[in-house]
């Protein structure tokens, strides 16, 4: 009853808190229980007034009523939902601003819960201070009534002098000094200039660092059981999948950095896994498997880049044929079945369907054939786990680009292959099987065992073939020869220059069917065309067909 | 007769208001641009080819004209340290040259209003060098992190303390007065000291010549003593 008449309350003042905010896409918040009540948290604790879960705001109507003797329940609401929608609407903002903030704390706590710490204080601030700026908020008015532990205090301290607001707190003479330091360092930061959060996060979370580390030590002799921030934690919850998925890609196009993006993803992984982020299944989701942010990072930091992909005439008409029968099962499709095979019956065992096959027409149908990625692991080549591999970078691109059109790829990732040092995957569209062993690295000598390679090669009419490579191969004179006899398309990439890639150039020049690209940073990946041989634009040809 | 569509708007008054935030963060920008001025000026002064010689006469000539630069700027110990970090940031200011960088930064401390200074450079990937440069009686100057050469050479009765590491040259020169070194220092301390005290809570990698004052190492006084000798290395 309580709940319905806080929600129909909501409902009323929702309207022009949209409109205060320029009308946020967000949905209207709800009333909802917190599942850890009030009374848990601890004596004079108000608990959780508002958590965010997939910009869905919920308010606590314990927390709310807690609050009854301290502020109307209007203004209450009001400074809650302020807060959220400022979340959303200016800090954190996205996925990608959050880690990029988290990691800069990182740098200067050193450990991951402190981190977490100081980047939910700093958003904290940055909110509401915006909104205080720019909005008629009542946020004030709920911080001068919410309770105070140490660095809520020094925060509230800090709120007045930057918001040059009284919220009634002030210090005693045994820590106020060293408080009073605190907050006048910390007053120096300019929150509301996004340009410069990495460099203020740095100097908020150094300047806090004493307190936080204290605050920390005294969670930890609770048993890790801390007091919760009334304006709700900011965890991964915040942020959809879509979010999160394209918060991890511009996190790893902006760092660049494997080493960086992997202590990131490390430091979330329980919040990852938790989110479906394993490495198994789709999309680098799924449960139960860890968060391999190396592949993780290769696989955000490819979609970034496009490589274009030139298409080949297949035989294939793309129309499906009746081409066999197989017996029908319950709950399989009706349409597909065959009334004169099956005797007019509907009757799993006698019922037979048609399966279906993709007819062959001669019909200049365009399509991306199947694709073998032929990366090289050797010592000469950068470990894809230690630091950003321009190779794996480039094959992984170029895996994006083949199953992107519906293609399978197989991948051939050789060091010294003749004695071992090889992984193989057989054909297939599952993309994290295929980044696994990409990313594995040998760090041997480098030759190809042209043997293994053959199986993959037999039988496919249509194949292109990627392989990636400083050239420093041992058997490059069998590697060439062997080029030399096969008609698919192949696509060279050389990382760097070097005598031996000059002689594979010179070697392969007049083969129309292969291309060589030269890849010496990482502005070069975009460059390659895969399959872009000269004989597919060759007029004759296409009439011939 | 065209209607303005914005009519009903020409009654409202855009108020613009005063944020604090605002007007500390601005008054803090203001009083880094004279600073960096100061030490861009510096720089031209004395070192003009970007090379300078830890000298005797450079380095009271280089100090001299720090303080010309600086007695003009009103300045907190924040700022300070915010211009420490800035010298790292080669945007804002475009030449780190240790040596000018550090004597800048001991008369800025030297300075102050403040008697007691906390510089939190942890993070600074830099070690500055000849921190705490003839730091005068009544002044404590903490430094949170590693520090360079030459750190409180020529200390004038101050108290320097540095929570990390040293460099080679610590305390050279420093006539009265007290340096704590919480890790480990380097060669040739206390070289030409002729009092004071430095306390070392690690590791003294090697003494120089002392003509007077004491240096303890693990709170065991090693100089005077027969335990250390002058430039020999431990």
């Amino acid at each position: 009853m309580e709940d319905k008449r806080l929600q129909g309350l909501i409902e009323e003042m929702w309207p022009r808190l949209k409109k205060k905010h320029l009308y946020p896409e967000l949905p209207i918040p709800k009333i909802v229980k917190a599942s850890a009540p009030a009374e848990e948290e601890g004596e004079g604790n108000e608990g959780v007034g508002l958590e965010m879960k997939e910009k869905q705001m919920t308010l606590n109507p314990a927390f709310i009523s807690s609050m009854k003797d301290k502020m109307t329940e209007e203004n209450l609401i009001e400074a809650l939902i302020d807060h959220g929608i400022t979340h959303y609407t200016f800090c954190p903002w996205d996925f990608q601003t959050h880690l990029m903030i988290y990691a800069e704390a990182k740098k200067v706590m050193g450990d991951k819960e402190s981190a977490k710490q100081a980047t939910n204080y700093f958003i904290d601030v940055i909110a509401d201070t915006h909104c205080v700026k720019k909005r008629a908020t009542e946020i004030p008015e709920l911080h001068r009534h919410l309770k105070k532990r140490k660095v809520d205090q020094v925060i509230a301290s800090l709120y007045q002098r930057i918001w040059g607001i009284d919220l009634g707190v002030s210090f005693s003479n045994s820590d106020g000094k060293g408080s009073e330091e605190v907050v006048r360092r910390l007053a120096r930061i300019p929150y509301l200039d996004r340009s410069r959060w990495p460099e203020s996060i740095r100097k908020f979370a150094r300047s806090l660092k004493p307190l936080l580390v204290a605050e920390q030590k005294e969670k930890e002799s609770r048993g890790g059981q801390g007091e919760s921030n009334p304006q709700g934690e900011h965890d991964l919850g915040h942020y959809s999948y879509e979010e999160i998925d394209q918060g991890l890609r511009d996190y790893a196009q902006k760092t660049m950095g494997l080493s960086e993006f992997k202590e990131v993803v490390e430091d979330f992984s329980p919040e990852l896994k938790e989110r479906g982020y394993g490495i198994e299944g789709g999309m680098g989701r799924g449960r139960g498997a860890p968060v391999d942010a190396d592949v993780l990072f290769y696989m955000k930091l490819s979609e970034n880049y496009s490589i274009p992909l030139k298409k080949v005439p297949l035989e294939k008409s793309g129309k499906l044929h009746p081409h066999s029968h197989s017996p029908w099962e319950i709950g399989a499709p009706f349409q597909d079945i065959d009334i004169w095979t099956s005797f007019g019956k509907i009757m799993p065992g006698m019922t037979q369907v048609w399966k279906k096959k993709e007819g062959k027409g001669r019909g200049k149908i365009e399509g991306a054939p199947d694709c073998l990625i032929v990366i090289d692991s050797s010592g000469s080549m950068i470990n894809p786990r230690k630091n950003l591999s321009y190779a794996v970078l480039g094959a992984a691109c170029a895996t994006n680009a083949y199953l992107r059109n519906g293609s399978k790829v197989a991948v051939y990732n050789f060091s010294d292959a003749p004695m071992g040092g090889r992984d193989i995957v057989d054909y297939t569209e599952n993309r994290e099987e295929i980044y696994r062993v990409l990313c594995r690295y040998f760090g041997g000598g480098t030759a190809l065992d042209l043997e293994e390679i053959m199986p993959l090669i037999k039988g496919k009419k249509e194949l292109d073939l990627f392989i990636i490579t400083d050239m420093k191969i041992t058997n490059l004179e069998t590697l060439i020869g062997f080029f030399g006899k096969i008609k698919n398309r192949i696509t060279a990439v050389h990382i760097g220059e070097n005598p031996y890639a000059a002689r594979f150039e010179k070697a392969v020049e007049k083969r129309k069917n292969i291309n060589i690209f030269k890849v010496k940073k990482k502005e070069d990946i975009p460059h390659i065309v895969l399959g872009s041989i000269r004989e597919y634009f060759d007029v004759t040809r296409k009439t011939g067909d | 007769m065209t209607q303005n569509p914005f009519e009903e708007f020409q009654s409202f008054q855009y108020r613009k208001t005063s944020f604090p935030l605002d007007r500390i963060v601005h008054t803090a920008e203001a009083v880094m641009d004279r600073i960096r001025l100061g030490y861009e000026k510096l720089l031209e002064e004395e070192a003009k080819e970007l090379v300078w010689m830890v000298q005797y006469n450079t380095i009271i000539k280089a100090y001299e004209v720090a303080e010309k630069y600086i007695k003009e700027i009103d300045y907190s110990a924040e700022d300070i340290e915010d211009f420490c970090f800035a010298l790292e940031n080669t945007q804002r200011i475009p030449y780190l040259i240790p040596g000018p960088a550090g004597i800048y930064i001991s008369a800025l401390c030297n300075d102050a209003r403040e008697e007691e200074i906390v510089l939190k450079l942890s993070e600074l990937k830099t070690e500055i060098n000849l921190i705490g440069f003839r730091l005068p009686k009544g002044k404590r100057l903490m430094v949170e992190g590693d520090t360079g050469d030459f750190t409180g050479i020529g200390i004038e009765g101050g108290e320097l303390v540095v929570e990390g590491n040293s460099k080679n040259w610590t305390g050279a020169g420093m006539r009265s007065g007290k340096i704590c070194v919480k890790k480990n220092i380097g060669l040739h301390t206390g070289e030409w000291m002729m009092g004071g005290e430095i306390h070392v809570g690690g590791r003294v990698r090697g003494l120089g010549n002392i003509v007077d004052g004491k240096v303890y190492e693990r709170e065991k006084l090693v100089y005077p003593g027969k335990a250390r000798y002058p430039n020999v290395y431990y």
